[in-house]
């Protein structure tokens, strides 16, 4: 059952009206009821064992650490936990990665979420909970399920356990946050993705500036697939008077490739932050090869190599987490960490350099440079990401810039409305990137839902019905209304 | 040691991690004061206080910590 379903869409209506007439008391259990049912009949029922297993083994590990007096037990626990769930995790994805079983879904998602909640308990910061059955909503509250945010026990969970008070604002407010996720995936990512499966699917009849209209096509599908399913995860749980953490904060607007992964994917990065590269510091082979390369080096140089060193650690597991192939390996890991590394090492050249040219490197159009380098990057990365293959993206690439063709686009027969839109389906298409566009650029200076909420009734009546019916009627459904996927869904 | 004396020479570290004589820390200073106080810079900083002032910070500290008076208690419930 994919969360954009016209099932889904009954189950929310349904879970909704519950919630609310339902005593207030039996709102968490509702929930859990719920996100059972929803992975029992959302595909594989048996697949649901796995999480189980995984809130299982976490209430125990929590429920001893709690309990122990020696640092020894705790850590034990602790270990435990980390053991079997990332070596769960890192043992389906192998088996996936070589052709079998099916993955439980939002694997990744509950496997980190409850490996950090069980870290948190042991350093003292997150309170242990003694309920199995509140684990278990933590470990498996259906929205966050499918694709995050990964959850943070100490900060998100207590508000999963007490009493939501029906609020007509918080409703409203949420299913407008639901409408506009739907715009993202329905009227942008899938005409999108049809422009970037042409030229992925076949890129060899494909060459020069096709390769670079299928992949900035596939950029656009990707974020706003992922950033539509967030906004209406977060939306649903918004109706449930929840807040929950944000994933996006329009990333495309970063000038530099640290910067985009402050905004993109954020609860992936503050998870292995905190969960992965801190400790990977504080180990003492990192505090001895800081010492000594600092004094071999210098001070700076010292502390950079040995920082760059942690950073490799930490982009390979971030491209692993995707997947076992080399593609995501560096598509969404180590190219990325070699755009940070080249940047940083290259800086002091540029401030040189870039003076004595006279070319400023302040203002707007540096900033505006910074933006579309950045934005160019990640494209590069995101060609990688969709390619069938490590192979086959390098070969795409290449094929871009070998062949100079820009004047094929503009043939009836080869031209840009041959590659699966006509020109009435790339204008919706280009109209509605526009009002993203226009829509991420006011958010750069507050909530546009608070601004709009500000306005006069009627206005923003038409503002939301009129958004309603665009997606009612210029969603790209399919055939018989096949519901969308989610990227991220997989991972 | 007392608090003016942990903060005096915590000034020290922070000035010889950020590498800006300009600096000086109080109760409420956070990262969003200091130029450079990244998530990178924050577990160097850690790894120098640490050890000039002999204490060890638990990974819970670490991540929660929100200002340098945060910091300053740590330290003060340690070296006392």
């Amino acid at each position: 059952m994919e969360i954009t379903s016209f099932y889904f869409l009954c189950f929310y209506a349904v879970l909704l009206l519950l919630y609310y007439v339902l005593p207030g008391r039996c709102q968490w259990v509702l929930l859990l009821a719920a996100s059972a049912a929803f992975y029992l009949f959302g595909g594989n029922g048996w697949l649901i064992l796995y999480p189980v297993a995984a809130v299982t083994v976490t209430y125990g590990a929590v429920r001893i650490m709690d309990a122990a007096e020696s640092v020894f037990w705790r850590r034990a626990a602790l270990m435990a936990d980390v053991v079997l769930l990332i070596g769960v995790l890192a043992a389906l994805k192998y088996v996936r990665f070589n052709g079998g079983a099916a993955i439980p879904l939002g694997l990744s998602f509950y496997t980190f979420s409850l490996v950090g909640y069980a870290a948190d308990v042991y350093n003292k910061i997150a309170e242990p909970q003694k309920n199995y059955a509140k684990t278990a909503l933590y470990g498996f509250y259906f929205p966050t399920l499918i694709s995050g945010p990964i959850l943070r026990y100490r900060e998100d969970a207590a508000q999963l356990f007490v009493r939501h008070p029906f609020s007509y604002a918080a409703v409203t407010r949420g299913l407008q946050r639901v409408v506009w996720g739907f715009f993202k995936t329905f009227v942008i990512s899938e005409r999108a993705a049809i422009v970037a499966n042409t030229v992925f699917d076949s890129y060899t009849s494909y060459p020069g500036v096709y390769i670079w209209i299928g992949a900035l096509m596939f950029t656009i599908q990707l974020y706003t697939n992922f950033s539509g399913c967030m906004d209406i995860v977060i939306g649903i749980s918004e109706t449930f008077g929840f807040t929950m953490p944000e994933n996006f904060r329009t990333p495309f607007f970063s000038k530099s490739i640290s910067e985009y992964w402050r905004r993109w994917h954020i609860t992936l990065g503050v998870w292995m932050k905190e969960y992965v590269f801190y400790p990977l510091l504080r180990t003492s082979l990192f505090m001895k090869m800081g010492k000594t390369l600092r004094a071999k080096c210098g001070k700076k140089a010292g502390k950079q190599l040995t920082t760059f060193t942690a950073m490799f650690v930490l982009w390979l597991s971030v491209g692993l987490w995707h997947g076992g192939e080399l593609k995501y390996v560096i598509g969404s890991g180590l190219l990325h960490w070699f755009y940070i590394v080249t940047g940083e090492v290259t800086l002091p050249f540029w401030k040189k350099v870039l003076p004595r040219l006279h070319i400023p490197m302040q203002g707007k159009a540096a900033d505006g440079f910074r933006i579309l380098r950045t934005f160019f990057l990640v494209n590069i990365g995101n060609v990688f990401f969709r390619a069938a293959s490590a192979g086959d993206g390098a070969k795409m690439l290449w094929e871009g810039v070998r062949v100079w063709n820009p004047a094929a686009l503009f043939s009836a027969q080869t031209g840009l409305f041959s590659l699966g839109l006509d020109w009435v389906e790339f204008g919706i298409l280009a109209v509605s990137v526009a009002l993203l566009f226009v829509v991420s650029v006011l958010q750069q200076s507050g909530s546009v839902r608070d601004r709009i909420a500000k306005k006069p009734l009627a206005v923003r009546w038409i503002l939301w019905y009129a958004l309603l019916f665009y997606v009612i009627l210029l969603g790209n459904y399919g055939p018989g209304y096949s519901s969308a996927e989610f990227i991220y869904q997989g991972f | 040691m007392d608090r003016d004396e942990i903060f005096r020479d915590l000034n020290e570290v922070f000035r010889d991690v950020f590498d800006d004589e300009s600096i000086t820390v109080d109760e409420e200073t956070t990262s969003e004061d200091i130029d450079g106080w990244d998530s990178l810079e924050h577990i160097n900083l850690i790894a120098a206080v640490e050890q000039e002032f002999g204490v060890k910070f638990t990974m819970g500290q670490v991540v929660s910590m929100k200002n340098v008076g945060e910091m300053v208690d740590i330290i003060e419930s340690q070296v006392s």
